[in-house]
């Protein structure tokens, strides 16, 4: 195993609580799409949030594979709560590596979940194609006013503080966007209501809007009209947190199915010895490996500063396809009961669907591949 | 006063445990090892005490192969100060027997001046029960097993027993061993920062030898073998065929 002592006991830990704590809610959280405040309380005091800050701004400083294991074993339990640590750990490494001493000074209350964070990129007309944002930001004074609006935003209905694109400079393109911290309890801002969502229903999203919220002189995270580059920098992080994601979303199916095919008796006999369910359980296990194998040689190749680019992209667009296709087989070893609101791969099926979806589309993501493929050859 | 916790690499309890083909013991190569669950709950305990101010310090000790470092890593992740690991045998396969490990530890308490031992009640491989009792006789000090709830106070210490007719409170003077049960508390998981700093704690690495305690056992394992398969049941069609069958069993 290549994982060091260190990431076996995090990754252990991770394990048993979600095990314990985790896993036993998330029929009640994704039933009644409840924002689990509590469970979010327990992970902040163990360190779940922000596992890559370092040690001098007051986190554990881990690397990208430790982050990827986490992510695989929180999601084991429920995705929704899965997402968070990787909303928290992508607004946590922006602050680190662009936030000024006074706005890394929010780190700590961002992590232990006092003031829940958004990120606000997309729009109504800019998804996967961020640069039709048209959300600005203009200058007044020492400060700016922010107009615009975001929709599908993680934690809206909830948030404290915005990472805001905005628009800068209308001329300079993808150089004309900038990023700022806005408190989201300020005159202008405005929510809209909570999405009803296939899946991940305890990840709480919506839209916002803002009309001539002024922002004040040290709202700008980083430089001006390095927004956009500041978040394709850790778009890397942030697939190999959703590839994470869905692999342990299909970890929990094939753990569901081979405990109801050593149990669910027909003809006399336990479903798992016919060769039939074998087969679904063997192709479950392999595409499983295989996605988490992926994710970690990207997590890997991230933490050696390495080019990751097309890595990530492989892990994140194979891990979400597999998901898809390997919860949809825990539901078929299942049969009726798998259809059935309560039973856990109905919900891990719909839990599945978005990894194809967020943090780059999974056809977006076979274009970055291709992408690479033509620039840099076939072995690169 | 200074707490020394011993601590136990077990075969993880969610592992289904094979009997070796030649029926010397569990399998245990290749195989997911963990902290014995109630030494877990003993090292919570001794990190209460000494977040409560009744303790100055918490050692944990190991005994065994060397591969029980990461236990105690476990141990300093949870909030140990430091960590003794004695190495004692190469081969995963070999059980330190309880009176050994004993003597070695009553060696390790009196080198360290501890005031209070907690150990896990036993360990859950082998279930043997022995070792806090042998420690305890050897050290010529109080025992307290099997506890469900320790008060420290000054030098004597209140310790609620789970005996087999219900709660026995008992108190014993310090320096005493107290066993950990099952309800003693809940150990806390080891946060990401507390993982990271315990790499950074000092782990002494010692041999049985340094204590002059020959391990070699004193048992002979004539053969091991797997529980008998649960019998497929039957399926009664009534509750007179229920009783009919039952009657027929000679159980009712």
């Amino acid at each position: 195993m290549y994982l060091n002592d260190t990431q076996l006991q995090v990754r252990d830990m991770a394990r048993a609580f979600a095990d314990e704590v985790i896993r036993p809610a998330a029929e009640a959280l994704d039933r009644d799409e409840r924002f689990p405040a509590e469970i979010y309380d327990e992970m902040a005091k163990l360190g779940l949030f922000g596992i890559g800050v370092p040690e001098s701004m007051g986190g554990p400083g881990f690397d990208t594979l430790t982050y990827a294991v986490v992510m695989e074993e929180l999601s084991r339990g429920y995705a929704s709560v899965a997402d968070q640590c990787g909303l928290l750990e992508l607004i946590s490494t922006l602050l680190v590596r662009h936030g000024t001493e006074a706005q890394r000074k929010l780190l700590p209350g961002i992590l232990a979940m006092q003031q829940k964070v958004a990120y606000c990129i997309t729009e109504p007309e800019a998804g996967t194609d961020v640069s039709g944002i048209r959300t600005t930001a203009v200058r007044d004074g020492d400060g700016w006013v922010l107009n615009g609006g975001k929709i599908w935003i993680h934690n809206a209905p909830v948030a404290d503080l915005g990472f805001v694109l905005a628009r800068t400079d209308k001329e300079a393109g993808n150089r004309g966007m900038s990023i700022f911290i806005v408190d989201l309890h300020a005159a202008g801002v405005e929510r809209g209501p909570k999405e009803h969502k296939m899946g991940q229903r305890a990840s709480q999203v919506g839209a916002l809007t803002f009309t001539d919220v002024r922002l004040g002189a040290d709202a700008m995270l980083g430089e001006p009209g390095r927004g956009f580059h500041m978040m394709m920098s850790v778009l890397d992080k942030g697939r190999v947190g959703i590839a994470a994601l869905a692999v342990g979303i299909g970890q929990a199916g094939l753990e569901a199915a081979l405990e109801y095919a050593g149990t669910r008796m027909q003809f006399g006999k336990q479903i798992a010895e016919f060769q039939g369910v074998q087969w679904l359980l063997a192709d479950m296990a392999k595409d499983i490996e295989a996605a988490r194998l992926l994710v970690h040689s990207a997590a890997s190749k991230i933490d050696n500063g390495q080019d990751a680019t097309k890595a990530c992209s492989i892990a994140k667009c194979f891990a979400g396809d597999m998901a898809v296709a390997r919860t949809a087989d825990a539901v078929q070893v299942f049969g009726g009961s798998g259809y059935i609101r309560g039973f856990e791969v109905e919900r891990l099926y719909r839990d599945a669907k978005i990894t194809q979806i967020y943090e780059g589309t999974n056809q977006i993501q076979r274009m970055i591949i291709a992408r690479e493929l033509l620039k840099k050859g076939a072995q690169a | 006063m200074k707490i020394l916790v011993p601590v136990k690499r077990v075969i993880d309890y969610n592992v289904k445990a094979r009997v070796r083909s030649d029926g010397s013991g569990v399998d245990l190569a290749n195989v997911k090892m963990s902290m014995n669950p109630f030494d877990e709950i003993a090292v919570e305990e001794a990190i209460r005490l000494k977040e409560s101010g009744k303790a100055s310090e918490v050692i944990a000790v190991s005994i065994g192969v060397k591969q029980a470092a990461e236990t105690l890593r476990t141990a300093l992740a949870m909030g140990a100060d430091r960590a003794i690991l004695v190495v004692a045998a190469d081969d995963v396969h070999q059980d330190i027997e309880p009176l050994a490990v004993a003597r070695i530890l009553a060696k390790v308490a009196q080198e360290e001046g501890a005031g209070l031992i907690i150990a896990g009640k036993q360990p859950i491989d082998n279930d043997m029960n022995a070792t806090g009792q042998m420690l305890a006789a050897l050290l010529g000090w109080a025992q307290a097993t099997f506890a469900s709830k320790l008060e420290v106070d000054g030098g004597k210490a209140r310790v609620t027993r789970e005996v087999d007719g219900g709660l026995q409170t008992i108190e014993v003077s310090l320096p005493a061993v107290v066993t950990a049960d099952l309800r003693l508390n809940e150990p806390r998981y080891a946060s990401l920062p507390n993982i990271m700093k315990a790499k950074k704690k000092p782990l002494d690495e010692k041999t049985a030898g340094d204590y002059g305690v020959d391990v070699s056992p004193r048992l002979e394992v004539l053969k091991t073998r797997e529980p008998e398969g649960r019998k497929a049941g039957i399926r009664v069609g009534s509750v007179d065929e229920l009783v009919g069958k039952l009657k027929e069993a000679g159980v009712i």
